[in-house]
């Protein structure tokens, strides 16, 4: 390991320049309808809760427009439709087809709340259409799908920004800047919690059941295998379509992780434990992960449980009001940072930070809020300067890439990977590295070349 | 004896509409009497003007009062009537009689006035029902959910709740616009206006439209002010396909024919033969946006429940938890699908989950009677 792999506050700020707030400019290029003074006129591609949840804030700004709502099953259209309606006072066209969306010149960028299977495929196409993109977490389902859109935005000049909001909390940046003015000393330890509750999956009625009238369950499947249809929310446990909980909630505790100690990008070794612990209902996602990163010397150690009623998240109703969690200790979306000279706790939902002394007495405090709005306001700004937005591209691969690598040394019997980062494969493990891309199901493919 | 003043002043003006609104009532009076070992009560007379009234297909009267002008008005728990109240199951002249005013503190009843109001219900006979998960909507998979489910008898509202029924709500409750929203002023979706002094006005022809734009809250308090409930899920769904003996479990002679039905009307596409059956979305059912009330009436659920699919989706009493957000989402559940949803997803097994604090346009609801407090 190399001594220089703990933080340190110079280290810090070179490996840090990217990431919130000094933006790398890509490209001189204008977004081709959306001027200084034109309203940005978007798309949303899948509208279940968080699509239609995202798509109705952005329809409710003075400087946007939602024109499309795609979704594959017709029968969610209402409820997106009238949401959007009622928050810009105009309708949006559907369709089934998200392909029609993309051929309108009209449309500058597109939302893609589908799941997880069709982030990477359908913010490429996007791309490849010319639209920027607001995709949500987590960014990929496979390792090779992050570089492949990191590809496809450089080629095609486009602005894509992660669903990832905790990046654009100021309570971030502030707690970033502590710790890389070196205030905890040098960082070599990092504890990221994401514990949540998840019910015992009852077993199906039947094996499959009949396609809806209304729903392309064909398209629905895309790059994944076409397999019986099940009308229960079963798909969320498997491979093919989902990258698990790890992936599906707890991108945002190691994203902000990343974002405390500076943004590295990938670690040294990967070595995951746990597995199906608790509900053994048949899933194939693992409801206990733990899971230990080394960046030389500096050790990310991220626990995850699906099980534990006691440790929860910070309710809807306290995450804006700038308070303090009464008990850290029982916070689920926490992160610890451990220096040599203090100690901080760090909370997701607007939960602020706050940091300890050698003495344990608590020296700062300092509540939060949530930034969806400001990470919306990024976006958009970033769709007129054409500047890289907050949770860019590239830490949506690196995040996501954690949350793989993790899976994959579980997916191969919770073995110690050592990971190349030039090569973006594990060393000398051809039984995991199988486990980067997917094999994907004609005519839904991401081409190797972008 | 004292007497004291009645309204029938609603009741005769929902006289002139049809009966998907109230139903009508007229010839209201009341009368405080004393007997002679259990102290005084009121003896409240009414018309009830409906004549095809059964005990498959009763009504639900409910009656309100105030102390006087100035006071807020209340419900008379069923629980303290004796007679022609809560499910009635013929029309014509009725009475009831009103106990406990003592324990109320009802010292100055010659300013009392009351209000009598029925709804019309249907019965939905207690028995086994196929109970189906929701494709792709919301399912709580923390329930149970059994293969033949069995609910108790309960009477459900034959039609949503009107624009009309509600603006009548508002102008006994609505002070400082509680329970109304802008939105309800939009003649072409709502059209409930707020006037001055908290006057709610509806639009002109606007009566026998489903009420829409009201949250989960708002739902839950008119029927809290009628003294009914949401429906649950398994209520709403028995209810549109019907227990697997229509005449319930305690008979059994009455087999359903189709207990596994897409529709209420079976499992026929809505527009089979070219007859729409449902207003689902676009303008081939003759109406871009929302319809009266018991417009398609001739395709009810085997018990005559109208309007259970497309037109306005209705609220039910039960939550919504995805297994990646348990306990944080705080979603209801609407069913039945809307103007908006394509005609097929206006089904039997199709929900989607709302906020309760959301107003939509595509959301209304309907009232339900428990048999437990009956």
């Amino acid at each position: 390991m190399k001594p220089s792999d703990s933080i340190s506050r110079r280290q810090f700020v070179s490996t840090s320049a990217s990431v919130l707030g000094t933006f790398a400019i890509v490209s001189q290029h204008k977004a081709h309808a959306a001027g200084a003074n034109e309203k940005v006129v978007i798309g949303l591609m899948g509208c279940g809760g968080r699509g239609t949840y995202v798509a109705t804030m952005f329809a409710g700004r003075p400087d946007t427009e939602i024109a499309y709502v795609c979704d594959v099953d017709s029968r969610r259209f209402a409820r997106a439709r009238d949401a959007i309606e009622e928050a810009q006072g105009k309708p949006p066209k559907t369709t089934q087809d998200f392909r029609k969306m993309l051929e309108d010149k009209r449309v500058d960028a597109v939302i893609n709340a589908t799941p997880d299977h069709w982030h990477a495929l359908g913010s490429i196409m996007a791309c490849q259409a010319g639209k920027d993109v607001f995709v949500e977490k987590p960014m990929t389902h496979s390792a090779w799908e992050g570089r492949k859109m990191i590809e496809a935005a450089a080629k095609y000049k486009r602005v894509i920004q992660v669903g990832m909001q905790s990046r654009s909390c100021q309570y971030l940046r502030d707690a970033r800047d502590y710790i890389s003015s070196g205030k905890l000393g040098d960082v070599y330890l990092v504890r990221v919690f994401n514990m949540m509750q998840h019910p015992m999956r009852k077993k199906p009625a039947a094996e499959s059941a009949p396609v809806p009238p209304g729903f392309d369950y064909e398209t629905w499947c895309g790059p994944a295998p076409v397999v019986p249809y099940d009308p229960s929310r079963r798909w969320l446990d498997r491979w093919e379509f989902s990258c698990g909980a790890i992936a599906g909630d707890a991108v945002h505790q190691i994203d902000l992780a990343r974002a405390l100690i500076g943004d590295k990008p990938f670690p040294d070794t990967v070595c995951h434990a746990g597995g199906v612990c608790a509900l053994t209902d048949g899933r194939e996602i693992p409801d206990t992960q733990m899971v230990t990163f080394e960046f030389g010397k500096l050790t990310m150690l991220f626990e995850s449980a699906l099980w534990t009623p006691y440790m929860t998240k910070t309710p809807m109703d306290r995450r804006d009001k700038g308070q303090l969690p009464p008990n850290w200790a029982f916070n689920a979306t926490r992160i610890e940072v451990l220096g040599t000279k203090g100690f901080m706790y760090y909370g997701r939902h607007g939960d602020g930070w706050q940091v300890f002394d050698a003495k344990a007495e608590s020296v700062v405090a300092a509540p939060g809020r949530q930034a969806d709005k400001e990470h919306h306001d990024n976006f958009i700004a970033c769709i007129k300067n054409r500047q890289k937005p907050a949770a860019n591209v590239e830490q949506g691969h690196y995040s996501a890439m954690l949350c793989h690598l993790g899976n994959i040394s579980y997916r191969v019997g919770n073995k110690k990977l050592a990971f190349d980062a030039a090569t973006e494969t594990f060393k000398d493990a051809p039984e995991a590295n199988k486990f980067l891309k997917r094999t994907y199901r004609a005519p839904w493919v991401i081409p190797d070349n972008v | 004896m004292k007497h004291l003043l009645c309204s029938s002043i609603l009741a005769a003006l929902v006289c002139q509409t049809a009966s998907a609104q109230w139903l009508p009532v007229s010839n209201a009076t009341a009368k405080l009497e004393n007997s002679e070992m259990g102290g005084p009560f009121f003896k409240i007379e009414y018309e009830l003007g409906v004549k095809d009234l059964s005990p498959a297909a009763p009504a639900y009267v409910f009656v309100r009062f105030r102390e006087s002008a100035n006071a807020s008005w209340k419900l008379i728990p069923q629980t303290a009537l004796r007679g022609d109240h809560d499910i009635v199951e013929s029309g014509g002249k009725k009475k009831m009689l009103w106990w406990g005013l003592g324990s109320l503190g009802l010292t100055n009843a010659p300013s009392l006035e009351v209000r009598v109001r029925g709804i019309r219900m249907v019965r939905v006979p207690g028995g086994a029902f196929k109970m189906k998960i929701v494709p792709g909507g919301g399912y709580d998979e923390s329930k149970t959910q059994v293969e033949n489910a069995t609910l108790p008898t309960f009477w459900m509202a034959k039609h949503e709740t009107t624009v009309g029924m509600y603006a009548d709500f508002l102008n006994e409750t609505g002070k400082g616009g509680s329970g109304w929203h802008k939105h309800m002023a939009k003649t072409e979706r709502c059209g409930i206006t707020r006037g001055d002094n908290d006057t709610y006005t509806v639009a002109p022809g606007r009566e026998k439209f489903p009420i829409n734009y009201v949250t989960w809250y708002d739902a839950t308090a008119f029927l809290d002010w009628c003294g009914l409930r949401l429906p649950t899920e398994a209520e709403w769904e028995k209810t549109l396909r019907g227990g697997l003996f229509l005449d319930g479990d305690e008979t059994k002679k009455s087999p359903n024919p189709k207990p596994e039905r897409k529709y209420p009307w079976g499992d026929e596409a809505p527009d089979a033969g070219g007859v729409w059956r449902c207003n689902g979305d676009g303008e081939t059912d003759g109406f871009a946006e929302l319809a009266p009330v018991g417009t398609f009436e001739k395709f009810p659920s085997p018990y005559g429940v109208c309007d259970l699919v497309g037109n306005a989706a209705e609220w039910t009493l039960d939550w919504y938890a995805t297994s990646f957000h348990a306990g944080l989402d705080g979603y209801r559940m609407i069913r039945g699908g809307s103007f908006m949803d394509p005609h097929a997803g206006c089904d039997a097994v199709t929900g989607a989950t709302m906020l309760p604090v959301k107003r939509s346009s595509i959301a209304g609801f309907r009232g339900l009677r428990d048999a437990r407090t009956k």
